[in-house]
C-alpha cells in the first residue's frame, strides 16, 4: 500500500469518526430534546388540569365534611330536642349515657353557657370555659346548631369534633365525636393521594406531593417514600419552586420533574430517566448503527477499488482530469449508489425508529392508562355500595331516634312537631304509623297512607316493622308518585310493655347518593380523561355496537362501524390503529361489563418528533455521505506518470484462480466465482476477492453483527430491559396482530435470533465436519442445508403468524392445494418449486456456462419455470426447471483446448519435440484467444499404429471449441512443414495367384483314404479331442 | 397612637428591664468560660433544629437544613474557615451559648435589637420578618382587640414578648404597667403572656386551648398554620435577623463584611428564594 492511499484511508476513517460523532450529538441531543420537550409539554397539561382536579377534590371533601358533621349536627339537636319536648330528658351522667347508646356517639354532655359541665355520658378532657370552644357558645346566639369544631392531640390521645345544640338560655348539648372515620373516608375519596394516584405522566411517570412547609414527601406512589424528608430523599430545595422543569434526583432515581406550586404544596409530575434513556439509547444506537454501516461500506469500497488499483495499475481511461484533480470513474459511480442507498436507509430506518417508539410507548402509557380506567370504574363502583350501606346506617340511626322520642312521648305525633323532628333530624319526610299500619302524623302531604297489602307495592315491606322486626332499610327506589329517587327507612316503636305500636318511617330523598351514583356512569369518568394533546375516550357498546360515550356528540349513539371501525376492532386489549369518521386514531381498549372503552390520540400527534428528526437526520447524513463520496472518487493526480506496477500480472498467475469475468446478458462485464470454489467450505482468501466482494463481506459482517447484537438484546431482555419497557412490550407481543410496524418489527427480531443460532449452528457443523472423514462430512453438510431450510420455513411461518395470517388455515389449505397439484398444476408447481432450489442450492448463476444433459451453454436467466441459455450458435434453449438434471457446471476461470495428434512409430520422439517447443511460440502468437501456452503434455497412447502426443492451451471455456480446431491445423501444418509423418489406416493390394485343379486318379485315392482311416481308428480317441 | 411618648417611655423601661437580665447572664457568663479564638480551622456556629427553612435538624440523616444552615456554610467558606461545626441553640440557651465561647457565632433566627446590640455584636441583618399572631378559628378571635383579658403564648426566650407588650400598649389592648414578671409568664394591665419553652408546646398549647392565641415570627407559622388557625391581621414589629458575635471580638468586624459581600451579590436573596 502506498504511502498515499495510506494517507487517505486515514483522511476517511478521521471524516468518517468525525460523521459519527457529529451524528451521534445530533442525534442524542435533538432526540433528548424533543423527548423532554413532549414530556415538558405533557407535564404542564397534567399540572394545568391538576389545580382543577384538587379543586374538586377540596369540593368533595368539603361536602364529606359537611355531610358528617350535618349527621352529628342532627345528633346534638335531637338531645336539644328531646330535652324540650317531654321525653324524659334529664341532666343526668346516666340519661347522657342512655343518650350516648341511642345516637351511637363517643360522648353526650349537657354544658352551661359558662362552660360548666352539667351532666356528660362520661369524663372530657375538654374545657369548654376557655376561649377555644367559643364556637360551641354560638348556639346562645342564633339557637342555630353549631359549627363543628375540632381538637387534634394525638399526643394526649384527643382527637374529638364537638357538635353543639342549644337546649335553653343556660345550657347546650355537646356532642363530642372521634372524628377518625370522617378522615378515612376523606382520604378513600378525595384525598390528595386519591388525586395523585389516578394521574399518570407518560410510560412509568406520575405525581408526587412535597410539603411546602416541611419539605416532607406528603404522597408519592411508593409508601416508602411517602412521609420522607424530600431533601433527605436527594431533592435540592432550590429546584422546588412553581413553574420548575428539569431535573431531579429522588432516592437515587433520576427524574425529569415538572414543578407546580399549589396552596401550601409543591406538586411535582416526574418521569424516570430510565424511561426516556432505554427508548432514546436504542433510537439512537440503532440509527448510528445503520449510518456507520453506511459509512463503512461506502468507504471500504473505494479503498478496497484504489488498492486494487494500485495493484494492477491503473487505466488511464477510469479517471476523468478536473483541474488539479482527478475523478475516479470507476469508484465514483458504485460509491455514489452506494452512498444514495445509504443515504435513504438511514433516512427510513430513522423514520421507522421514531415511529415504533412513539408507538409503543404510546401503546405502553395507553394500556396503562386503560388498567387506571379500570381501576378507577371499579374503585367508583365499590364505593357507590360503600356510601349506599352508611347512608342506610346513619338513617337507620335516625329513625331510631324517631322512634324513641315518639316512644317517650306519644303526643309528639302531630303534624308540626314532626315537622319539627324532620328539621331536627334533616330529613325531608317522618311518618309515624300505628300498629294497623296507617299514617298517625306526618309532615307529609300523604297524611292519610295505609301500607298496602299487595307485596308488589313499595309501602308492603314495612308491614314486616308490625310483626316484630326491628327495623328496615329499603333500597332507595323510584317513587310510586313522583318518579323520584327516595329512599324509605323504618324503625319499630315499642310500648312500655314491649309490645309493637307502630313505627316511625323516614322519607329521604338520598341526593348525594344520587350524585355518587351519576359520578359512576361511564360518560362522566370518561369525559375527564384527557390524553396528550387532542387524546380522548371514547366507549362502544357492547350490546349494539353503538358508541355509548363520545366527546363528539354527533357520534354518541350512532353505529360504530359504520363510522369507520371494524369488527374486529370491537374488543378489549386492542392496541392499534383505527379510524373514525374519516380520521386515524392510536387507540387502546378495555372491556367492562356493558362496554369497550377505548383510549384514543390521532395520529397526528404522536409524530410530531417523526418529522424534524428524520429531517435533521437526512440533512446530515447527506452532508456526510457526500463529503465521503468526494474523497473517496476523488483524488490529487499525481504530477508525473507513474509507471504501471510491475506485479501486474503476479497476482493473476495462480492457477488456483477463482474469480473472473464473464460477460451478462445486458452485455456487462461482471466478476463471478468459479462453479467449483462456489461449493468449497473454503472462503476466498481475502487478498483473492475483487473490492464488490470484499466489500459485500464486510456488509456481510455489520448484518451478523447486528443479528448478533439483536439476538442478545431478545435472549438477555429480561436482564437488559425493565419488564415495562417498549422493548419488552415489542417482544411480548400484546400488540395487535396484523401488518403493523409492531409485528414488522418482532418478524425482523425473530428472524435475527434464528440466523443467528442457525450461523452458530452451522458454524459448529462445520468445525465437526473438519473432524470426520468424507461421510462425517456429508452428513454435516446435510444437516447444515436442513438446518437452514428449516430455519426459513420455521421464520416464515412464525412471521406470518405475527403478521396476523391464519396459519392453521394455511396449513390445512397447503394439504388441499397438493391434492390439487398431483391433478393438475403438478408440473407447473414442480417447475417453480424446482426453480426456487436451482436459486437456493446456487446450482448455477446467470453468466454461467452450463451443461444440462446434452445442451450446453452460457445461463442468460433462471425464470420461475424455465431457465434459458444460450448456446454457442447463439440459440436460447428454454429448458424447465423441473428438468434441470444432470447439470455439468463448467463456469471457471479457464478451459483447456486440447489436441491429440498421433506420429509414426519410426518417427524420432526427440526430433518433434524439439520442433514444437521451437513452434509453441508461434502458435501462441498466431492464436490470440490462446491465454497461456500452449503446453506439451506428453504421449496419451502408444496406439496401434500411433504415438499419440497431447498439445492444450489454456483459454475461455467459450472459446474452447474453436481453439481446438485451430490447434489442429496448426499440428498439421507444423507436421508437413517438418515433414513428420501422421500415421493414417493404409490398404495394400495384392495380385491374384492361379490354383491347379485335381485328377480323377488323386480323387479316389483321397476318398479310400478317408475310409480306411476313420475305419483304423473307430475305437479309440473318439470324442477325446471334441471334449477338451 | 394617640400617646407616642408614652409608648416610647414604656420601651425603654422594658428595654431597660430586658438589657438587666442580659447583662446579669452575660457578667455570669464571662465569669465562668472566658473569652475564645476563632476556632481553628472550624466555625462553630449556633443554629435552630427546630424551624423548617431555617435551621432544621433531620433526626433520621443526622443533617441540618434550611436558609440559616446555608448562609452559615456560605459564610465560613468565605472567611476561609476550613470545615463548619453546627450547634444546636434554642432560644433559651443561645445568648449563653454565644458569651460561653460554645458556638463562634449565632445565625438562629436570632433578630436584631437596641437591647442585644448592648451586648452583642450583629452582622447586616439577612432576613426580615414580621411577628404575628395566631388563633384557633374556633375562638372566633378575629382581631388583636379581642385578646383583652386573654393568654397569649410566646416561645421563652424570643424577642416576642417585649416587642407584643409594646404593639399591644400601643394599640390600647394593654396598660402601662407590668403587674408581675415570672419565668413562666408575665401579667401586663390585661393579658397574661406566658411563656412556653418551644414551639410545639405552644402550638399543642392553642390547640388544647390553654393559650388563646400565639405570638412568633411569621416565618415560624409557615410550620404550625393549619386551615383551622388563623393570623390576625395585626403584625406585631418587624423583625430583622442577624448573624450574632461577642462584643468587640475580632470576629464581629469579618462576620460583618462578608454577610455585607453576601447580600450585595445576591447570594442571600438567592438562597431565601431558594428556601421559600
Amino acid at each position: 500500500m502506498s504511502g498515499k492511499l495510506k494517507a487517505k484511508i486515514g483522511v476517511l476513517v478521521a471524516v468518517a469518526l468525525a460523521s459519527l460523532a457529529c451524528m451521534g450529538a445530533l442525534l442524542y441531543t435533538m432526540q433528548s430534546d424533543l423527548q423532554l420537550e413532549s414530556c415538558t409539554y405533557d407535564m404542564r397539561q397534567e399540572l394545568e388540569e391538576l389545580s382543577g382536579l384538587l379543586e374538586a377534590a377540596n369540593a368533595e371533601q368539603e361536602q364529606v365534611v359537611s355531610t358528617y358533621d350535618a349527621v352529628y349536627q342532627s345528633k346534638a339537636d335531637s338531645v336539644a330536642f328531646m330535652a324540650n319536648n317531654n321525653t324524659g330528658f334529664e341532666a343526668t351522667d346516666a340519661k347522657m349515657q342512655e343518650y350516648k347508646n341511642l345516637l351511637g356517639v363517643d360522648n353526650v354532655m349537657v354544658v352551661g353557657r359558662d362552660g360548666g359541665l352539667v351532666a356528660q355520658a362520661q369524663d372530657t378532657q375538654a374545657d369548654f370555659s376557655l376561649a377555644r370552644y367559643n364556637q360551641l357558645r354560638t348556639v346562645f346566639e342564633n339557637g342555630e346548631p353549631s359549627a363543628a369544631m375540632e381538637v387534634e392531640l394525638p399526643d394526649e390521645g384527643r382527637w374529638f369534633r364537638y357538635y353543639a345544640a342549644q337546649i335553653d338560655d343556660s345550657t347546650m348539648a355537646v356532642v363530642e365525636q372521634n372524628p377518625e372515620e370522617l378522615y378515612c373516608l376523606i382520604d378513600e375519596t378525595s384525598s390528595k393521594a386519591s388525586v395523585l394516584g389516578n394521574i399518570g405522566v407518560g410510560e412509568h411517570g406520575y405525581v408526587f406531593a412535597v410539603s411546602a412547609k416541611t419539605y416532607e414527601i406528603e404522597h408519592h406512589p411508593s409508601d416508602l417514600l411517602t412521609g420522607a424528608d424530600a431533601i433527605d430523599a436527594g431533592i435540592e430545595v432550590k429546584n422546588l419552586e412553581d413553574g420548575f422543569f428539569g431535573w431531579m434526583d429522588l432516592d437515587g432515581e433520576r427524574l425529569y420533574c415538572g414543578v407546580s406550586k399549589i396552596g401550601d404544596t409543591y406538586y411535582v409530575a416526574a418521569v424516570p430517566e430510565s424511561d426516556m434513556v432505554s427508548s432514546r439509547v436504542m433510537t439512537v444506537g440503532v440509527i448510528l448503527f445503520v449510518f456507520f454501516a453506511v459509512l463503512a461500506v461506502v468507504i471500504m469500497y473505494g479503498v478496497f477499488v484504489m488498492r486494487e488499483d494500485e495493484r494492477s495499475g491503473h487505466v488511464e481511461e477510469d479517471y476523468a482530469n478536473l483541474g488539479p484533480v482527478r475523478f475516479n470513474k470507476a469508484v465514483g459511480k458504485k460509491a455514489a449508489v452506494l452512498s444514495f442507498m445509504g443515504f435513504l436507509a438511514v433516512v427510513l430506518i430513522s423514520f421507522y425508529m421514531q415511529t415504533l417508539f412513539a408507538l409503543s410507548s404510546e401503546s405502553t402509557s395507553g394500556g396503562e392508562r386503560a388498567a387506571d380506567m379500570e381501576a378507577t370504574i371499579a374503585r367508583y363502583n365499590e364505593q357507590a355500595d360503600e356510601l349506599t350501606a352508611q347512608y342506610g346506617e346513619r338513617y337507620l340511626s335516625k329513625a331510631q331516634v324517631a322512634a324513641y322520642i315518639l316512644e317517650q312521648n306519644p303526643a309528639l305525633a302531630t303534624r308540626e312537631k314532626m315537622q319539627e323532628l324532620a328539621d331536627v333530624l334533616q330529613i325531608q319526610y317522618v311518618f309515624d304509623f300505628n300498629a294497623a299500619g296507617e299514617v298517625v302524623a306526618t309532615n307529609s302531604p300523604y297524611a292519610n297512607f295505609t301500607l298496602s297489602e299487595d307485596p308488589a307495592d313499595q309501602s308492603y315491606e314495612f308491614r314486616k316493622l308490625l310483626q316484630g322486626v326491628d327495623h328496615l332499610v329499603q333500597e332507595p327506589q323510584a317513587d310510586e308518585v313522583s318518579g323520584e329517587l327516595r329512599q324509605y327507612i323504618g324503625a319499630t316503636i315499642y310500648g312500655d310493655d314491649g309490645a309493637v305500636e307502630g313505627f316511625v318511617q323516614l322519607g329521604i330523598r338520598p341526593e348525594r347518593l344520587e350524585n355518587m351514583l351519576a359520578n359512576v356512569r361511564l360518560d362522566s369518568i370518561l369525559d375527564g380523561v384527557k390524553v396528550g394533546q387532542n387524546g380522548f375516550a371514547f366507549a362502544v357498546s357492547k350490546e349494539d355496537g353503538t358508541f355509548s360515550y363520545y366527546p363528539d356528540s354527533r357520534l354518541a349513539g350512532k353505529s360504530a362501524v359504520e363510522f369507520g371501525m371494524e369488527e374486529g376492532q370491537l374488543k378489549g386489549g386492542y392496541s392499534d390503529y383505527l379510524t373514525i369518521d374519516g380520521e386515524r386514531y392510536f387507540a387502546t381498549s378495555l372491556e367492562t361489563d356493558q362496554h369497550y372503552v377505548y383510549i384514543a390520540e390521532p395520529e397526528a400527534d404522536l409524530m410530531t418528533e417523526r418529522g424534524p428528526m428524520a429531517m435533521a437526520v437526512g440533512a446530515l447524513s447527506l452532508l456526510c455521505q457526500v463529503v465521503i463520496f468526494l474523497l473517496v472518487s476523488f483524488e490529487v493526480r499525481p504530477s508525473r506518470k507513474r509507471p504501471a506496477a510491475a506485479g501486474a500480472t503476479g497476482g493473476e498467475g495462480d492457477a488456483d484462480e477463482r474469480m473472473f469475468e464473464v460477460t451478462m446478458p445486458s452485455g456487462r462485464r461482471a466478476k463471478t466465482e468459479s462453479a467449483a470454489s462456489r461449493w468449497l467450505n473454503r472462503s476466498l482468501a481475502w487478498d483473492e476477492k475483487t473490492a464488490e466482494q470484499k466489500t459485500l463481506t464486510v456488509v456481510r459482517w455489520l448484518v451478523a453483527v447486528f443479528a448478533i447484537a439483536v439476538c442478545v438484546a431478545v435472549l438477555l431482555q429480561d436482564r437488559l430491559f425493565e419488564k415495562n419497557s417498549i422493548f419488552a412490550y415489542i417482544l411480548g407481543g400484546s400488540w395487535e396482530r396484523g401488518l403493523n410496524i409492531f409485528a414488522i418489527t418482532a418478524s425482523a427480531m425473530t428472524a435475527c435470533v434464528a440466523l443467528t443460532l442457525v450461523m452458530v449452528a452451522q458454524q459448529l457443523l462445520k468445525l465437526l465436519s473438519s473432524v470426520f472423514g468424507a461421510r462425517g462430512e456429508t452428513v454435516c453438510r446435510m444437516l447444515a442445508s436442513f438446518i437452514k431450510y428449516a430455519a426459513v420455513i420455521a421464520i416464515l411461518y412464525y412471521c406470518l403468524a405475527l403478521v396476523g395470517v391464519d396459519t392453521t388455515t394455511l396449513l390445512a389449505s397447503a394439504g388441499i392445494l397438493s391434492i390439487a397439484i398431483s391433478f393438475g398444476a403438478k408440473e407447473l408447481v414442480s417447475d417453480i418449486i424446482s426453480g426456487l432450489f436451482i436459486i437456493f442450492e446456487g446450482e448455477f448463476r446467470v453468466g454461467d456456462i452450463i451443461s444440462v444433459g446434452s445442451k450446453s451453454g452460457t445461463v442468460v436467466e433462471i425464470g420461475v419455470r424455465t431457465t434459458k441459455i444460450e448456446d454457442g450458435s447463439k440459440n436460447v434453449i428454454v429448458i424447465r426447471n423441473s428438468e434441470v438434471s444432470d447439470v455439468v457446471n463448467m463456469t471457471k476461470k479457464s478451459s483447456f483446448a486440447s489436441c491429440d495428434v498421433g506420429i509414426e512409430y519410426g518417427e524420432s520422439l526427440e526430433r518433434v519435440e524439439s520442433i514444437l517447443e521451437k513452434e509453441f511460440p508461434n502458435i501462441r502468437r498466431r492464436l490470440p484467444a490462446i491465454e497461456d501456452g500452449p503446453f506439451y503434455k506428453g504421449i496419451v497412447a502408444l496406439a496401434d499404429n500411433s504415438v499419440n502426443i497431447r498439445i492444450i492451451a489454456q483459454c475461455a471455456e467459450g472459446d474452447r471449441g474453436q481453439l481446438e480446431r485451430d490447434l489442429r491445423r496448426e499440428m498439421k501444418l507444423i507436421f508437413d512443414e517438418y515433414d513428420i509423418s501422421i500415421p493414417f489406416p493404409q490398404v495394400v493390394v495384392n495380385q491374384p495367384k492361379e490354383y491347379q485343379e485335381a485328377t480323377l486318379m488323386e480323387q479316389l485315392r483321397a476318398d479310400r483314404f478317408n475310409t480306411q482311416q476313420k475305419e483304423a481308428t473307430k475305437n479309440f480317441g473318439e470324442d477325446e479331442g471334441e471334449r477338451r | 397612637m394617640g400617646e407616642p411618648g408614652k409608648a416610647r417611655r414604656f420601651a425603654a423601661r422594658l428595654a431597660a428591664l430586658l438589657a438587666a437580665a442580659l447583662l446579669a447572664t452575660a457578667l455570669a457568663g464571662c465569669a465562668g468560660g472566658g473569652g475564645t479564638e476563632a476556632g481553628e480551622g472550624t466555625l462553630r456556629v449556633g443554629v435552630r433544629s427546630d424551624i423548617v427553612g431555617f435551621g432544621f435538624y433531620n433526626e433520621g440523616t443526622g443533617k441540618y437544613y434550611g436558609l440559616e444552615i446555608d448562609i452559615a456554610e456560605e459564610l465560613a467558606e468565605r472567611m476561609g474557615y476550613a470545615d463548619v461545626e453546627l450547634v444546636t441553640v434554642t432560644p433559651d440557651s443561645r445568648k449563653d451559648a454565644l458569651l460561653n465561647g460554645e458556638v463562634d457565632c449565632l445565625v438562629a433566627c436570632y433578630s436584631v435589637s437596641s437591647s442585644r446590640e448592648e451586648n452583642f455584636d450583629f452582622s447586616p441583618a439577612y432576613y426580615t420578618d414580621a411577628s404575628v399572631i395566631m388563633v384557633e378559628d374556633s375562638s372566633l378571635i378575629t382581631d388583636v382587640s379581642q385578646l383583652a383579658g386573654r393568654t397569649i403564648g410566646i416561645m421563652s426566650g424570643s424577642n416576642a414578648g417585649p416587642t407584643l407588650a409594646i404593639k399591644l400598649n400601643e394599640l390600647g389592648v394593654i396598660g402601662e404597667n407590668v403587674i408581675e414578671n415570672t419565668d413562666e409568664g408575665t401579667q401586663y394591665e390585661g393579658v397574661y403572656v406566658k411563656k412556653i419553652p418551644s414551639y410545639k408546646e405552644l402550638s399543642d398549647a392553642l390547640e388544647a386551648g390553654a393559650v388563646d392565641a400565639a405570638c412568633m415570627d411569621a416565618s415560624i407559622t409557615q410550620t404550625y398554620l393549619d386551615e383551622l388557625r388563623s393570623i390576625l391581621p395585626t403584625e406585631i414589629a418587624e423583625q430583622s435577623y442577624g448573624v450574632a458575635t461577642q462584643k468587640g471580638s475580632e470576629l464581629s468586624g469579618r462576620v460583618a463584611e462578608t454577610v455585607q459581600g453576601m447580600l450585595d451579590d445576591g447570594t442571600i436573596a438567592a438562597l431565601i428564594d431558594k428556601w421559600d
